[in-house]
């Protein structure tokens, strides 16, 4: 990577730039090492010790803070996989098969793309409970697998992937699938590690559906767990442990962010991904 | 039609796209081990040829027989046939003896048979040291060889090239030229290379398939179809600079031999016989450069006006204008001095002149015993 000279102006606004936006986190990080006792009197208590780990003692032991993670691990997980699988499927489809009414049916995807879910949310809250998926796991992951993104994303990936491929995998004796599975999903790969991380991170961060599915504290994920700790006067009486439960919370996010920041970057430059 | 027991053959294979028509029941023999060149202009259906032989078009009609056995019901992977692609169309992600190995694991090859293979290969075509990169990490010659080197382990009957040195910067496409000629006295296998590259086509192969306007329009040897195109298309597709079309009337015969008296009022005596040429018939005297030459001081010439002059080095063309409008064009030898603009006097080997009639059809000249 060649380095680049930035002017002092520029730099002193990058600096400011990011002192706006690490100045919360590091004020949560703070405050999460803080007694809530301590915070109640002062939150301003906060630049000085005595620091404590007691707020992330009280995470492991006994609260729901570890089930609200594994379950907003599973969700996220669930999401980013069966996404993958199915845009994976479809896109192929799209791009490569010839069947009836494809060209309708992905008119009909597009259009998806512009079906908010607001508009979509009540029949489907009538629908599961119908179905009996609220508080279950299903429940909570089958609405990410209807989003269009995925498919119009896979479909045009494969269709930017040379049809000479295809033909000297057919020469090469490949059978329908093989040519699926050994040469065009290796290199689809960049983009379904896009596409994997985005979705989990979408699940992860979504907070509407899960509140209105989960009812039961033992299927919230940690979104609407930890705002459902806010109620009753957390923030006052309880300020340094809501603190040590975000701060818990970013963790995974930090680490999917860390692992794939390359292909974060080049999803948000929009770089052709090769 | 009787199918040959060896080699390709094709029996009036036609395919359309749509409304269009691409092929118009093409009929073709190719022996085993024999290299062949489909050359034609853009659109002339050459490619699409090839890819219903290769399985990766179907035809609308007709018939594909390889080796006694007909394959154009087979899928592409059980033809026994093996494509270079214009692109080369290596597998990105999988490295240079994966690529190779591919088609021989789908086909059931056992392992040491296709470790076997490959290091042959690699040895032929020099690309040991490559085998565990990846094509992303070679030069557009290398991966030439790889695609190359992908097609001879399948040891197929039949090798198709599609356009195989159009990705090649010129130095690197002489020597893949020389490459694809060695390449055939070591295979044991038919090649058909489609090209829209005279040279190459001229160079390389026994003989050479010229398409145009969905049909096959000549089957020869490089020599046939220079000598004797079976008509006007050939005759100014074939050769650079094409060939010179003068308009005329066929004035007579002498000896058995045509007279055509040019639109300028020349007449040529030429070569060819005179059987079915009556006096009165419109032709066009068709006349390659070679033919054409500059008058010599106090020589007698046709009149024309030099409009382009093209200088090679060893020699020069000369493009001009007759008197009467139409275009010839001259060689001269060694590097001419005569400018655009400039008037010259021509001299035409009249003995050489082929004669085309308003149809088509090819009268050549055959010099009488």
């Amino acid at each position: 990577m060649s380095a680049h000279r930035l002017s002092p102006l520029a730099t002193v606004l990058l600096v400011l730039g990011a002192a706006v936006m690490l100045a919360p986190m590091a004020w949560t990080l703070l405050l999460s090492f803080k007694s809530n006792a301590a915070l109640m009197a002062d939150s301003g208590a906060a630049f000085a010790g005595p620091y404590t780990f007691e707020n992330y003692a009280a995470i492991l032991k006994g609260s729901l803070t570890l089930q609200w993670l594994a379950n907003s691990l599973v969700v996220a997980t669930g999401a980013a996989v069966g996404v993958l699988v199915l845009s994976s499927l479809a896109g192929y489809g799209f791009a490569r098969l010839e069947f009836p009414f494809r060209r309708t049916l992905f008119v009909i995807v597009l259009l998806g793309l512009a079906v908010p879910e607001q508009a979509v949310i009540l029949p489907r809250h009538q629908l599961f409970a119908w179905l009996g998926l609220h508080n279950t796991y299903p429940g909570l992951i089958l609405p990410s697998l209807t989003g269009s993104f995925g498919v119009f994303f896979m479909t045009q990936y494969f269709r930017a992937i040379p049809r000479e491929l295809d033909e000297a995998a057919l020469l090469d004796g490949a059978s329908r699938f093989t040519l699926f599975w050994k040469v065009l999903l290796p290199l689809t790969l960049p983009a379904q590690a896009t596409l994997g991380v985005f979705t989990f991170l979408a699940a992860w961060n979504d907070y509407w559906w899960p509140l209105i599915s989960a009812t039961t504290s033992d299927y919230f994920t940690l979104t609407v767990g930890l705002a459902s700790a806010q109620m009753n006067y957390a923030q006052t009486s309880g300020l340094g442990f809501l603190m040590a439960q975000a701060v818990f919370a970013s963790i995974p996010i930090l680490i999917v962010y860390i692992a794939f920041q390359k292909q974060i970057v080049r999803a948000m430059a929009g770089t052709a991904v090769r | 039609m009787r199918v040959p027991l060896s080699g390709l053959a094709l029996i009036d294979v036609s395919k359309s796209f749509g409304d269009v028509p691409v092929l118009e029941r093409v009929s073709l023999r190719i022996a085993p081990r024999e290299f062949i060149a489909f050359l034609g202009p853009s659109g002339s259906g050459k490619s699409t040829l090839l890819r219903i032989i290769a399985g990766l078009e179907t035809a609308d009609s007709g018939e594909v027989w390889l080796d006694g056995e007909r394959i154009d019901t087979r899928p592409p992977g059980a033809r026994g046939i093996a494509m270079v692609f214009q692109h080369y169309a290596l597998y990105p992600h999988m490295t240079v003896r994966e690529n190779m190995a591919f088609g021989l694991r789908n086909a059931g090859v056992a392992k040491d048979e296709i470790a076997r293979r490959i290091a042959q290969a690699a040895d032929i075509l020099e690309i040991g040291a490559q085998l565990d990169k990846k094509p992303g990490q070679m030069s557009g010659g290398q991966r030439q060889r790889v695609a190359i080197g992908r097609a001879i382990v399948k040891q197929p009957r039949l090798f198709l090239l599609d356009e195989p040195l159009s990705n090649l910067d010129a130095a690197l496409r002489g020597r893949t030229r020389v490459e694809l000629a060695q390449l055939r006295t070591r295979v044991d296998a038919a090649l058909i290379m489609v090209t829209h590259d005279q040279a190459e086509a001229m160079t390389l192969a026994d003989r050479i398939v010229i398409l145009d306007d969905c049909c096959i329009q000549q089957v020869g040897t490089p020599a046939e179809v220079y000598t004797r195109p079976a008509n006007a298309f050939v005759a100014r597709f074939v050769g650079s600079p094409p060939m010179a079309m003068l308009p005329g009337v066929v004035a007579g015969e002498e000896a058995g031999r045509v007279r055509v008296r040019l639109a300028g009022g020349a007449v040529l005596a030429t070569d060819v016989p005179a059987g079915g040429l009556v006096a009165g018939t419109e032709v066009d005297v068709g006349l390659r450069p070679e033919h054409v030459r500059l008058a010599a001081p106090g020589e007698e010439g046709l009149a024309a006006e030099v409009e382009l002059v093209e200088r090679l080095g060893d020699r020069t063309f000369l493009y001009a204008r007759l008197a009467d409008g139409a275009e010839i064009v001259a060689l001269e030898p060694g590097f001419g001095t005569l400018r655009p603009g400039e008037a010259a006097a021509l001299v035409i080997d009249a003995a050489a002149a082929h004669i085309f009639t308003a149809g088509g059809a090819a009268h050549h000249p055959e010099p009488s015993a």
